[in-house]
């Protein structure tokens, strides 16, 4: 097991394709592993104080994490816990494993991630399981539970797996093709251009006009011959 | 360095009847006789020395690849080039301007033409042709269905087709005449297409084959160095190969001693049997005959298996992909010239007709004599252009040909792509890279090592007559040049970029009479959102003008 704590305060983003595969590398290999300060190639040494904890496939991220991004990128397996904030673009294309991040997560959160989990206690930013700009498909497996509330544009483009937010922003959901999305509380626009899956919404939620109601749920988006689901929790 | 020598390598320069050991002189970027003291000396001892590649047809600038890189910014992930001493460049089939340039170097190529240059977008096309590094470059306007181009050919007025073709090259700097699905693109915007050559265009009333002859009779009459550059009707439909015989018959009452009257580009789009996609099948064997006896020539159109973007100036066949593949589409009107169309695509091994326009590819490579078949994947509609060293393989090597058809769905019910053994020799793949393009083109400056040549020069690391079963040292060798010369300057050493140098536009000028054509002018200018001050390419980066 690792801690990485910051050395110092990032005046401009770090990238930092961090996963727990770090774990079951040598501490030399670990302090060299290449990361950006900016546009800076940097080593995570420089960075980053780096400790070993015993066994196990995990890493610790201990302080202000919130300027590192790419947290997680494409991990298979094992576990990261951030203890406090998060940057952008954590659990990115992830297959596997399980981060917790104990404070707040930035925007694209677990985009087009394929597996694995990510539970945040906090709130999260925009894009929450999200598609890449451009990309056809977004989050094709896994599960991301944010306790807090989030932004605009959860899921979109979503083919399978299990998204649950607190309150949310507008357009949950566009271009749904399946999988589950929970909305606790209360959120914007809900399911334009939806092909299928479902959106289960506990509070209040603006419906798009081109969906029919029928059994007390709204099916739609007919506009694309969509087969999606939308229903009160 | 202005001046090199390289030694001992084995030229194989067909154009010149070269195919020997035999050291080859570089002064101030032109090939020379002789040299008494070269200030630099490379030795291609046990490697082969050949001319630099030339692509006939690649879109590589202007509004289609743009819009292109607009709609799918997920083809921008793939970095490509980072060093210090060039620009970054990055994508996946779909790159930057300055990772096009480099990526054409690092195989060996030094010319490519941009080959559908909407004219109302040639400012546009000249600017993307300037941010293109190393590479020589050429642009072809389209008239195949500009408003002008029917009344002209309506009334049979081909002095004044002649003038207009002059003064649109002029104002675009363009290099040829490029028509793309004649009459169909004009009937797309009045919902429609044209299904043969005898159809007709709704507004002028005039057909493909009035058009094409009318653009022919002009385009010799002006003597051109480059014939018409033709995507054919109903290209990517089944069954379309009878039109494509039926227009390389054109050609048969026009005569050209120096080079053919009419480039079918693509020609695997459009060498489809059968009548509907389920019985598909293909009809390269019919077109490979029908080339082989006129004079006409043709490039592949190869596609390779993967993501491409399928742009085409052929509005009406792209809204079809689209209904097919239901992914992204854009459409563009160009005012009273032309249209385009956008979709991306993702050609697939498990995909029948995917493999079978793979296969068919590979059969017109191989069953087109060889002096008048370029190798080419009308990038990015077919696949990336950087794929040729594996085209090429592909034909030189029967033993590829089958590992490849070993995980490409089943081709054999429908293409005779595995009953061929024809191989091509390395010299054959010269011809088809080298020597056929630059006659193509009418550039009697490249395509060869003669002298006062261009020194665009490739060394591989290859045998001259490799063994086809040992593939993969081919496609390795053609894939990472030893050296590559740009206008005499080392810009690749062994796969790598090396160097940043620009490359020439190169455009061709004929003499015009404007009164002849004053009333048209005005018309266009009236009719136009550009008024006639504003109209035209001020100036490119570094011009070479064929007059
Ligand atoms: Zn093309």
């Amino acid at each position: 097991m690792l801690i990485l704590r910051p050395k110092l305060s990032f005046e401009v983003h770090v990238e930092a394709e961090i996963t727990p595969d770090l774990a079951e590398m040598d501490l030399k290999d670990v302090l060299n592993f290449e990361v950006y300060y900016g546009k800076l190639v940097k080593r995570l040494g420089d960075l980053f104080d780096v400790e070993t904890v015993g066994e196990g496939k995990r890493v610790i991220l201990e302080g202000d994490f919130s300027r590192v991004k790419w947290i997680g990128k494409g991990m298979k397996d094992g576990e990261i816990v951030v203890r406090g904030d998060v940057g952008q673009h954590c659990g990115a294309y992830m297959e596997g494993g399980k981060i917790i991040v104990e404070g707040n997560a930035d925007d694209w959160l677990g985009t087009e991630m394929r597996g694995g989990e990510i539970v945040v206690k906090g709130n999260a930013g925009n894009r929450i399981g999200c598609n890449f700009w451009g990309e056809m498909e977004g989050v094709k497996g896994g599960k991301i539970i944010v306790e807090g509330d989030v932004g605009s544009y959860v899921g979109e483009k979503m083919v399978d797996g299990y998204i649950e937010v607190g309150n949310a922003g507008d357009f949950v959901g566009t271009e749904m093709k399946g999988g589950v999305i929970v909305v606790r509380g209360n959120c914007g626009y809900v399911g334009w251009d939806m092909k299928g899956g479902e959106i289960r919404v506990g509070g209040r939620f603006d419906l798009p006009p081109s969906f029919v109601e029928e059994n007390g749920v709204w099916r739609g988006d007919v506009n694309v011959g969509g087969k999606g689901v939308i229903r009160k929790l | 360095m202005v001046s090199l020598e390289v030694r001992n390598g084995f030229v194989i320069d067909p154009m010149n009847g070269v195919f020997e050991v035999k050291d080859v002189f570089v002064k101030d970027g032109r090939i020379v006789e002789s040299l008494d003291k070269p200030e630099m000396v490379v030795d291609a001892k046990g490697k082969v020395v050949v001319a630099g590649g030339i692509d006939v047809h690649a879109h590589v600038a202007g509004g289609k690849i743009n819009m292109g890189r607009k709609m799918r910014p997920e083809e921008m992930r793939y970095p490509r080039f980072k060093s210090d001493n060039l620009r970054s460049g990055v994508g996946r089939v779909l790159l930057t301007s300055p990772a096009i340039g480099y990526e054409y170097a690092r195989m060996g190529y030094t010319t490519v033409v941009e080959p559908a240059m909407p004219a109302l977008y040639s400012i546009h096309t000249h600017e993307e042709l300037d941010s293109i590094p190393i590479v020589d470059k050429m642009a072809l306007p389209l008239f195949g269905n500009w408003h002008f181009v029917f009344k002209f050919v309506k009334n049979d007025e081909i002095e004044k087709l002649s003038n207009f073709i002059a003064w649109v090259l002029a104002k675009t700097k363009g290099f040829g005449v490029k028509v793309v699905n004649p009459c169909g693109v004009e009937a797309w915007m009045f919902h429609g297409n044209v299904y043969s050559l005898n159809d007709t265009d709704p507004l002028f009333g005039v057909s493909p084959k009035e058009v094409i002859t009318g653009l022919i009779s002009a385009i010799e009459r002006l003597k051109l160095p480059h014939s018409l550059h033709i995507h054919c009707n109903l290209l990517g439909i089944p069954g379309n190969y009878e039109v494509t015989l039926e227009t390389i018959k054109l050609t048969r009452r026009f005569e050209n001693s120096e080079r053919q009257v009419m480039h079918v580009t693509h020609v695997q789009f459009n060498s489809y049997a059968g009548e509907s996609w389920k019985d598909m099948s293909s009809g390269a064997e019919f077109v490979a005959k029908e080339v082989n006896r006129n004079n006409v020539t043709v490039d592949m159109g190869q596609v390779i298996l993967g993501h491409a973007t399928t742009m085409t100036a052929d509005s009406p066949f792209q809204y079809e992909l689209f209904k097919i593949f239901k992914t992204k589409w854009s459409n563009l009107d160009v005012e009273l010239e032309t249209g385009s169309g956008i979709v991306p695509v993702y050609y697939s091994p498990k995909v029948r007709v995917h493999s079978l326009m793979w296969a068919i590819g590979l059969e017109i490579g191989l069953l087109v004599d060889v002096d008048k078949v370029v190798i080419s994947t009308d990038y990015p509609n077919g696949g990336p252009f950087y794929s040729y060293p594996y085209i090429a393989t592909l034909l030189m090597s029967e033993k590829f040909r089958e590992e490849e058809m070993k995980r490409i769905a089943n081709v054999e019910r429908y293409s005779i792509l595995p009953s061929l053994s024809e191989e091509r020799t390395l010299e054959d793949v010269v011809k088809m890279t080298r020597v056929n393009p630059a006659r193509i083109l009418g550039l009697n400056d490249r395509g060869h090592l003669g002298e006062n040549a261009k020194a665009d020069l490739v060394i591989y690391d290859l045998p001259p007559e490799p063994n086809p079963r040992d593939y993969e040292s081919i496609l390795k060798a053609l894939s990472n040049p030893s050296l590559v010369l740009k206008d005499g300057k080392i810009v690749v050493k062994e796969g790598r970029v090396v160097k940043h140098t620009w490359g020439e536009t190169i455009w061709v000028k004929r003499d015009y009479d404007e009164e002849l054509i004053g009333d048209e002018l005005e018309d266009f200018f009236n009719y136009y959102t550009v008024q006639r001050d504003n109209y035209g390419v001020p100036h490119v980066r570094r011009e070479v003008v064929l007059c």
